[in-house]
């Protein structure tokens, strides 16, 4: 029922694209508008929110002590969800994250991580005991596409406020901060759709319905990648990635002003 | 030295019509078509041929050039670009025979089960019989759509006997050209046999035991030459060890 | 134990670790049809890793609601044995095999015919044994054959292999040791070897783009390396006929 409407509105994206136009009239490698706003939650250590376009994430990081895994007893770690909300979009639904939320945090995830942006041995409290485990959690509250380029973004952002709590007899001592966390590097994401053989950057959910191939990338500087993902049924020839990769550094470029 | 194989085969098999060792060259006898000419075991993507040719089954053209789509094998000199798959699910096509099994009743019918992706809506007043669940019919395909899903005409009624399974891709080996390797069965086995094109086949009677054996010989080897020849040899070769 | 590693040289006279050259992929098995209960099956040796596919299907996609009318789904599940790391893996299904699910699926759908199937649904599931690195494109390497054995209509085989890079070096199929380089890059990649379009491609580490363009190249060309195994692993299957009687 619903899938007719998407269908006639794909046919319109491509259509468009063909012509050299997208639906909302921006240039294939413009992304929508995003704004920040940090600082949503008094409870998180550290939060944002993002909106791009209609798209609308927010994002908070709890600090959490644990103990550290046996093979790496000196480092603290991250770890990032995602939830796209029932309430973000009639698509999603209710109950545990599907391997749609779970690509999107992982993907996250792997461009924060392999940026190597956080040291996490300045995690490690005390060697094999005690270390920092940083919960990154988005939830995606209006999904107009790109969840993976806005969880990037509010992640980013809300990992740059974040404050690391005061630890006494290696407990939290609420309220108390001891310092924020350093970020070496600012690493963020780009998507691009690949839809009629074209490429465009930052996708709207019709631009998703239509799309064949999508392809994002992490940069955490100007010269430096740190995560790819390929998703979608379609293909990439080898010349179209290189396309893609120059679109993320460009637009990492421009969004790193605002985080 | 593949060649000189079919070559072989070829002189044996097409012993009535002459002596022509280059067969490539001569248009072949219309039912003996295939097995004469060379032939080509194909991947997926892999060319089977670079200008226009008729488009026969399991090939698709990219860039003006024809490919096979399946695991099988192509005859490089044949008119028409084919490919002959090794396995593969039955669909349904306009005017098979087929074999199937009465699923369950419905209001108006019956369900029956044709080895596809789904069963057919058989009308109760298609058939003269009353069916129940478990009873075996054969029926020619009347229409398939988009879904490929089935309407099946001309049903018949079988009581008694049972199904043996062979994978669809193998039936017109079983059946073989002008219906000689079905021939050679009933003769070697005295077992009445009607073959589904789905891949399923009834049989009643006779030594099905036999029967059963020269089905495994005819789907192992279904894509070498002279199978005839060697099915009609294995139902002998028994006898006289009987 | 760290600071051990970063003194190591992955690759040395053109030689890496485990003696391979930069460009060579580990020793690699391959065989069609091993399960007689599926519609498709292979069985795939790469270096340690052991992975066996199943293929069932098409058959109508069930529940109804998943169904798509104008083609065929691909439901790709990855799963790793308990015994099959070094440390026992929880058997419950993980955030990463989801992921990897999700993504080899995805690898595999341009290569089929799936609007021959609409409403239908392909089933691969993908098992591993043993794992040494490398275990998702042995799994996309395996499922193609699968896909091939089971008679399912495709426009080409799918091979996949790692790339990446150790000690500053980029190499081809990376094992565990180089995989746990402090600067190890890794990146699967999957092709349709007859078009060279990309259908898997993940990476994670720190690459610069003149690394990238190296790693491509090679990993292009060892998805070709694996083709070529592939090729014969299906041809095998007429040939045993042939000479069993």
């Amino acid at each position: 029922m619903e899938k007719v409407i998407w269908d006639i509105e794909a046919n319109k994206v491509t259509s468009l694209l063909k012509e050299g136009k997208r639906v909302d009239g921006r240039k294939f490698d413009e992304r929508r508008k995003v704004t920040v706003q940090k600082n949503i939650s008094d409870n998180a250590e550290g939060s944002a929110k993002v909106n791009m376009g209609l798209t609308e994430v927010m994002a908070g990081v709890k600090m959490m002590l644990g103990t550290p895994y046996p093979d790496n007893p000196d480092k603290g770690t991250i770890s990032v969800g995602a939830e796209l909300l029932p309430l973000a979009s009639p698509q999603f639904e209710v109950g545990p994250p599907r391997e749609n939320a779970i690509e999107i945090a992982r993907v996250v995830d792997r461009g924060i991580r392999e940026s190597k942006t956080i040291d996490f041995k300045s995690l490690c409290i005390k060697e094999g005991e005690l270390v920092w485990i940083a919960f990154i959690d988005f939830y995606v509250t209006n999904y107009d596409g790109n969840a993976f380029d806005a969880g990037s973004i509010a992640a980013l952002a809300a990992l740059n406020e974040t404050k690391i709590p005061k630890v006494e007899n290696d407990k939290i001592v609420k309220h108390e901060y001891s310092g924020k966390l350093k970020l070496a590097k600012q690493p963020l994401l780009s998507t691009v759709s690949k839809i009629a053989g074209e490429l465009v950057l930052d996708p709207t959910l019709i631009e998703e319905k239509a799309q064949e191939a999508r392809f994002s990338c992490a940069v955490s500087d100007d010269k430096t990648m740190c995560a790819f993902q390929k998703g979608i049924g379609g293909s990439f020839k080898a010349s179209e990635i290189d396309q893609c990769i120059d679109l993320s550094f460009k637009s990492a470029k421009e969004i790193r002003k605002l985080v | 030295m593949e060649n000189k194989k079919e070559e072989k085969a070829m002189l044996k098999e097409a012993k009535p019509v002459s002596k022509e060792t280059k067969a490539e060259e001569k248009p072949m006898p219309k039912e003996g078509k295939a097995e004469h000419k060379a032939k080509k075991i194909v991947i997926p993507g892999d060319l089977i041929a670079e200008g226009r040719k008729k488009l026969g089954q399991h090939v698709f053209i990219e860039d003006g050039k024809i490919f096979s789509d399946t695991l099988g094998i192509s005859y490089p000199n044949s008119e028409t670009a084919y490919v002959v798959p090794l396995s593969g699910i039955y669909m349904p096509q306009r005017d098979d025979l087929i074999v199937g099994i009465v699923e369950r009743e419905t209001v108006k019918g019956y369900m029956v089960n044709i080895n596809s992706i789904y069963s057919c809506y058989l009308s109760a007043d298609k058939c003269r019989d009353r069916l129940e669940k478990g009873s075996i019919v054969s029926a020619k395909i009347d229409s398939v759509n988009e879904m490929n899903e089935a309407d099946l005409f001309d049903v018949r009624v079988f009581y008694g006997g049972t199904i043996i399974r062979v994978v669809p891709a193998k039936v017109p080996r079983m059946i073989g050209k002008n219906g000689s390797m079905l021939a050679v069965l009933k003769e070697g086995t005295g077992c009445s046999i009607l073959v589904g094109r789905n891949g399923w086949v009834w049989t009643k009677g006779g030594d099905s035991k036999k029967l059963a054996e020269a089905i495994d010989l005819i789907e192992s080897e279904a894509h070498l030459n002279n199978l005839t020849v060697k099915v009609e040899a294995f139902l002998k070769g028994k006898k006289v060890n009987e | 134990m760290a600071k051990k590693d970063e003194k190591i040289e992955y690759v040395k006279n053109g030689k890496r670790l485990d003696g391979r050259k930069v460009d060579e992929i580990r020793p690699l098995k391959m065989e069609v049809g091993v399960l007689p209960n599926a519609d498709g099956s292979a069985y795939l040796e790469w270096g340690q890793n052991k992975v066996l596919v199943g293929v069932h299907g098409p058959k109508e996609a069930l529940p109804k609601h998943k169904q798509n009318p104008y083609k065929g789904l691909v439901r790709f599940t990855y799963r790793m044995a308990s015994f099959s790391v070094p440390d026992r893996k929880n058997p419950r299904p993980g955030r990463r095999e989801s992921e990897i699910s999700k993504v080899s699926g995805e690898a595999l759908e341009k290569a089929i015919f799936l609007e021959r199937f609409p409403n239908c649904a392909i089933d691969i599931y993908v098992e591993i044994f043993d794992s040494n690195a490398g275990s998702r494109a042995a799994g996309i390497t395996a499922a193609s054959l699968a896909l091939a054995d089971a008679g399912i209509p495709m426009k080409d085989l799918v091979a996949a292999v790692g790339v990446g890079k150790a000690g500053g070096e980029i190499i081809l199929d990376l094992n565990k040791n180089e995989e746990d380089a402090p600067d190890a890059v890794d990146i699967p990649i999957a092709i349709m070897p007859r078009t060279e379009e990309i259908t898997l491609l993940q990476m994670d580490g720190l690459l610069t783009k003149p690394e990238w363009s190296k790693a491509v190249k090679l990993g292009i060309q060892g998805c070709k390396q694996v083709y070529e195994v592939q090729k014969e692993a299906l041809r095998k299957k007429f040939a045993e006929a042939e000479k069993g009687k």
